[in-house]
Formats: C-alpha cells, sequence, structure tokens
C-alpha cells in the first residue's frame, strides 16, 4: 500500500505506448523471439545427441519385440501355487511402507520446519536444504545397501532407507507446502501476539495440512512400490521372492507376483484417491 | 484544533503519537504525525493509496520500524520493546484487516478463540481452550450475530460475516484499542455500512476506541467521531468529524489520477 511519497508536479502527460511495440502487440502474426528461433534447434540437437548417448536403437527394438513377445507369453498362466508365500511377504510390504510413511513423514515435517524460508532463520534455512538435496540425490537403494550392512536383512532395514529417502522428497514439498500458504492469517495470528509455535500451528498448519495430506498418500503409494525394490537388496519385502523367481526362470511364480503387486498398488492408489478428493 | 467531545476530553489517551517519522532507506514514509486516541470515539484515517494509512496503523504495533518519534499505545512505549513486550503490546491491540485473515479452514468459534492465544500456555497444543474462553467466544459471536455460524468453516461464511467473525477475534482480545486497516474496502456499500456501524458500538459501548482507515470519504463522515487525513505521509487534516467542512478534505484526494502511477 505504502511505497513511495515522491513529489509528483512535473506530471503532465500520461505516459504514452510506444509505437512500435504497439504496432508489434497489434498484428496477428508474430515474428517468433529471437530466443525462440535458437532455442528450438538447440533443444533439438540436444535430444538428438542424447538418444545417441542413451543407444536408442529403433531397429533393435523392434527386432527384440519378437523376444520381449516370447517373455510376455512365458508368463502365462499364472502360478498361484504359493499364493500364501506371496500374500505373507505382500503383507510384510504394505506395513513396511506404513511405518516407513508414517516416519518418514514425521521426520520430514519436522525437517521441513528448517526448510521453510518464511519460518527459518537463514543459518537453519541453508544447511537444511543442502542436507535434503543430498539425501535427495543418493539412490534409496543405496540407503537400503548401507543399513543392511547396519542392521542386516531384513524389512528394518528397508523401512529406515525408506524413512530416510523421504526426507529429501518429501522434506522439501513439505516445507514447500508451508511457504504457499496465505499470509492473511499468519499476519492476524502475529498481530494478536501468539507466539511462534502457536502461529506455525493455527496460521500455517491448518493452511497447508490439505496438501501435507496429499503428499502423505503420495509418498505411500511411492513407498509400497519402492518395497518391492528394496527387496532386491535383501531389505525385506516382497522383492526378494521376485528376483528369485526371476534367476530361477519361475515364470508362473513370476507373473502370480506381479499380479500381485499390480493389485496391491491399484487398490492403494484408488484408495489414496478417494481420500484425496475428499479433502482438497 | 482537536475538540474531543466532552467527557472524552477528560480521559486519558491511550494511544499517543508524537512527530512521528517512518522511513524505509531513502524513502520517507510518514513524517511528522501526531495522533491521539481517547477511549470510546472511532477515528477515521484518510488518505489516498500511499499516503501512509497502513504504515501508521503498523507503527502501533511495531510492524513498522519508527525513525523518529514516540508512539505510546495502551502504556507502552512501541519504540523501546522487546520481542516478549511486543507480543504483549499486540495482544492488548485488536486488529481488523481488509482481507479478514481469518484461518479459512478451522471453525468460526476457533477462529474467535484464537483472539485468546496470547499467554494461552502449552494446554493448547491440542486445541484446548478453557470452556471460559469458550464461552466467551460464543457470547461474542452472539453479539456480533454470526453465533448460529460457530461450527462452520470460516471460509464458508460471506465477506461481511466474515469481517464480524473477524471483529469477535478482536474482542477476544480485550483489546485496549481497535485497528482496522480498511475493514470494508472488499465489501459491497450495504455491508459496509453495518460493519462500520458495529465498530462505532463497540467504541461507544465497550470504551474502546478505534482507528480505522478508509478511502471512501462519505463512509468516514457518517461513522466517525474525528477525522485525520494523511497526504504524501504528512497530517493534512485533523479534527471532529461534525465541524469539518468538505473543502479541508478534498486536497488528500487532489492527485488520485496519477494515483497509478505511484507503484512503478
Amino acid at each position: 500500500m505504502t511505497t513511495t511519497t515522491e513529489p509528483r508536479a512535473d506530471r503532465t502527460a500520461r505516459p504514452q505506448l510506444d509505437p512500435a511495440e504497439r504496432a508489434r502487440l497489434e498484428s496477428a502474426f508474430r515474428v517468433p523471439r529471437a530466443r525462440f528461433l535458437i532455442g528450438l534447434p538447440v533443444a533439438f540437437l540436444l535430444l538428438l545427441w542424447s538418444f545417441n548417448g542413451a543407444q536408442f536403437n529403433f531397429v533393435k527394438l523392434g527386432e527384440g519385440a519378437v523376444n520381449m513377445g516370447e517373455f510376455l507369453s512365458r508368463l502365462f498362466p499364472p502360478d498361484f501355487s504359493k499364493i500364501g508365500t506371496i500374500l505373507a511377504l505382500l503383507l510384510e510390504t504394505f506395513q513396511m511402507a506404513v511405518v516407513g510413511t508414517v516416519l518418514g513423514a514425521v521426520l520430514s515435517l519436522i525437517v521441513a520446519f528448517g526448510a521453510t524460508s518464511t519460518l527459518a532463520p537463514r543459518w537453519l534455512y541453508y544447511p537444511t536444504r543442502w542436507i535434503m538435496n543430498i539425501i535427495r540425490s543418493v539412490p534409496d537403494l543405496v540407503f537400503a545397501l548401507m543399513f543392511v550392512s547396519a542392521v542386516g536383512l531384513g524389512p528394518f532395514a528397508g523401512i529406515l532407507a525408506m524413512t530416510l529417502g523421504s526426507i529429501g522428497s518429501i522434506g522439501k514439498i513439505f516445507a514447500e507446502a508451508m511457504e504457499q500458504v496465505d499470509r492473511g492469517p499468519v499476519v492476524a495470528m502475529e498481530a494478536v501476539g501468539a507466539s511462534k509455535r502457536q502461529v506455525i500451528q493455527y496460521g500455517i498448519l491448518p493452511q497447508a495440512a490439505p496438501l501435507l495430506t496429499s503428499y502423505t498418500l503420495l509418498l505411500f503409494e511411492g513407498n509400497v512400490r519402492g518395497a518391492t525394490i528394496l527387496g532386491l537388496v535383501g531389505a525385506g519385502g516382497i522383492g526378494l521372492e521376485l528376483t528369485t523367481a526371476m534367476r530361477m526362470y519361475d515364470y508362473g511364480h513370476l507373473s502370480a507376483i506381479i499380479i500381485c503387486i499390480i493389485v496391491l498398488v491399484t487398490l492403494i492408489d484408488q484408495g489414496s484417491a478417494l481420500i484425496r478428493r475428499r479433502i482438497t | 484544533m482537536r475538540t474531543p467531545t466532552a467527557e472524552v476530553r477528560q480521559a486519558l489517551p491511550l494511544v499517543t503519537v508524537r512527530g512521528l517519522k517512518v522511513a524505509y532507506d531513502a524513502t520517507t514514509v510518514l513524517d511528522g504525525v501526531d495522533l491521539d486516541l481517547f477511549p470510546g470515539e472511532m477515528v477515521a484515517l484518510l488518505g489516498a493509496s500511499g499516503s501512509g494509512k497502513s504504515t501508521l496503523m503498523r507503527s502501533l504495533t511495531g510492524f513498522a520500524p519508527v525513525s523518529a518519534g514516540s508512539v505510546r499505545v495502551a502504556g507502552h512505549d512501541v519504540t523501546n520493546l522487546a520481542r516478549g513486550e511486543l507480543r504483549t503490546l499486540r495482544s492488548e491491540v485488536g486488529q481488523v484487516f481488509q482481507q479478514f485473515n481469518l484461518i479459512p479452514r478451522l471453525s468460526v468459534l476457533t477462529n474467535v478463540l484464537t483472539g485468546a492465544l496470547h499467554g494461552a500456555g502449552p494446554i493448547n497444543l491440542a486445541g484446548g481452550f478453557s470452556s471460559a474462553h469458550r464461552r466467551r467466544a460464543l457470547e461474542l459471536l452472539d453479539r456480533v450475530g454470526i453465533a448460529h455460524k460457530a461450527s462452520a468453516p470460516a471460509r464458508s461464511l460471506s465477506g461481511g460475516q466474515q469481517q464480524r467473525v473477524a471483529i469477535a477475534r478482536a474482542l477476544m482480545q480485550r483489546p485496549a484499542v481497535i485497528l482496522a486497516d480498511e475493514p470494508v474496502a472488499s465489501l459491497d456499500p450495504k455491508l459496509a455500512d453495518s460493519v462500520l456501524g458495529l465498530l462505532r458500538e463497540i467504541a461507544t459501548q465497550d470504551g474502546i476506541p478505534v482507528l480505522v482507515s478508509l478511502h471512501v470519504l462519505p463512509l468516514a463522515l457518517a461513522h466517525s467521531d474525528r477525522i485525520v487525513g494523511l497526504r504524501h505521509g504528512e497530517m493534512l487534516v485533523s479534527g471532529v468529524t461534525s465541524q469539518l467542512d468538505a473543502a479541508a478534505l478534498e486536497p488528500l484526494y487532489d492527485d488520485e489520477e496519477h494515483r497509478d502511477d505511484d507503484h512503478h
């Protein structure tokens, strides 16, 4: 509202729009700007260069399609004879995801306060963001290996990996959700003489709550999928059974596992979508 | 010359501002502003956008840096307060905002209760305000006429209703002074009248001085005991509303047309 109070005696004419700019704005066809004309070929070259580097080959893909079809055909019929084992492991995967998500969300929220520019002092904000960036750039599988060597094989290592990994991913998103709340209620809470904790409790968290919940559900979905991968390095869940089945060419069993995973992930996605629609 | 009504004059002012100067870097926003607020009066603050109305309000609660002069509010020397004392001061000054600033997803009742947050202690970590507080909040909602919406989320209310809730929240603070910064700028004329009427009723019945910034002259003439006019950060007009003639107020807005240019 209150910005300047400089004297304004020499104001005679209204400022005019530059005629050249007016002509440019009026014309229906516009010559694209230089940055666009240069940028487009550059982006295209970057894409070609990357195709080359990644050894992307359409011919190979076409030839391989036959093998892929053969691989898929071997998955049928699925063999549900070991459904008991599958369900038990799937349950373990689910439980790992639940614990990993709750721990991850709680820790992420705590860390996120330090990474919220509107709340944290500079000396806390930058280190917290750096730590988050470092955590985010390390693959979860590496954390899993680290924790497997620390606490041994099993789901506990997987849970720890998930929890640590989520601080990097969800912590940053939490912080951004809290930064983006409407300032009005925050100002009002400061105006009634509320303490910092009270400002967070009343001015920020109620406003950020739908986003925080939504992201936590996304984290949960991601963790269920992630937990199947963590099994590869022996960090619990259904992943180990999945790789074993692949290595032993037990395709019926493999396809049964995959079908069960698809069903679980779909159910969870649907469920969380339902919850998210309710809260936002 | 200021001549508040007789009974008001005998009381001591709750707000005393002398020679107030507020400057950010090279920009002087307020210069040489004097202001008194006596119990029971409603004072309208007039001026074009950028004239310093908001800054004057903000300086009363320590939200704007005072470069020179003295500001005393409810017995506090605002220019010289530690952080804890500043919170105490703010808890004694009720504030009403243009955009209401309610917490949209929380209930109307909870929004009113937040007025009692200062010194509420850690008990309300779980949102547990005492029954006494709740009873008082409901009484205040009765008073502003929104009690029937007590459990509705604040965002479900209309603008006029939200502003009434915001006024109840300010009253919940048991304020010594109420500051209302453009409280009706987002409301239609009829609602504006009723909200200003409510504020004036609070001023007269509770003896709480209300400083209200407005940019619509007729509203100020209809709803204030005194008018203070700012122009380019300086006090141009100060007087009893009924004794001011319209010509004296005209210069406040004489360059209204150039208003948009000021912000670039």
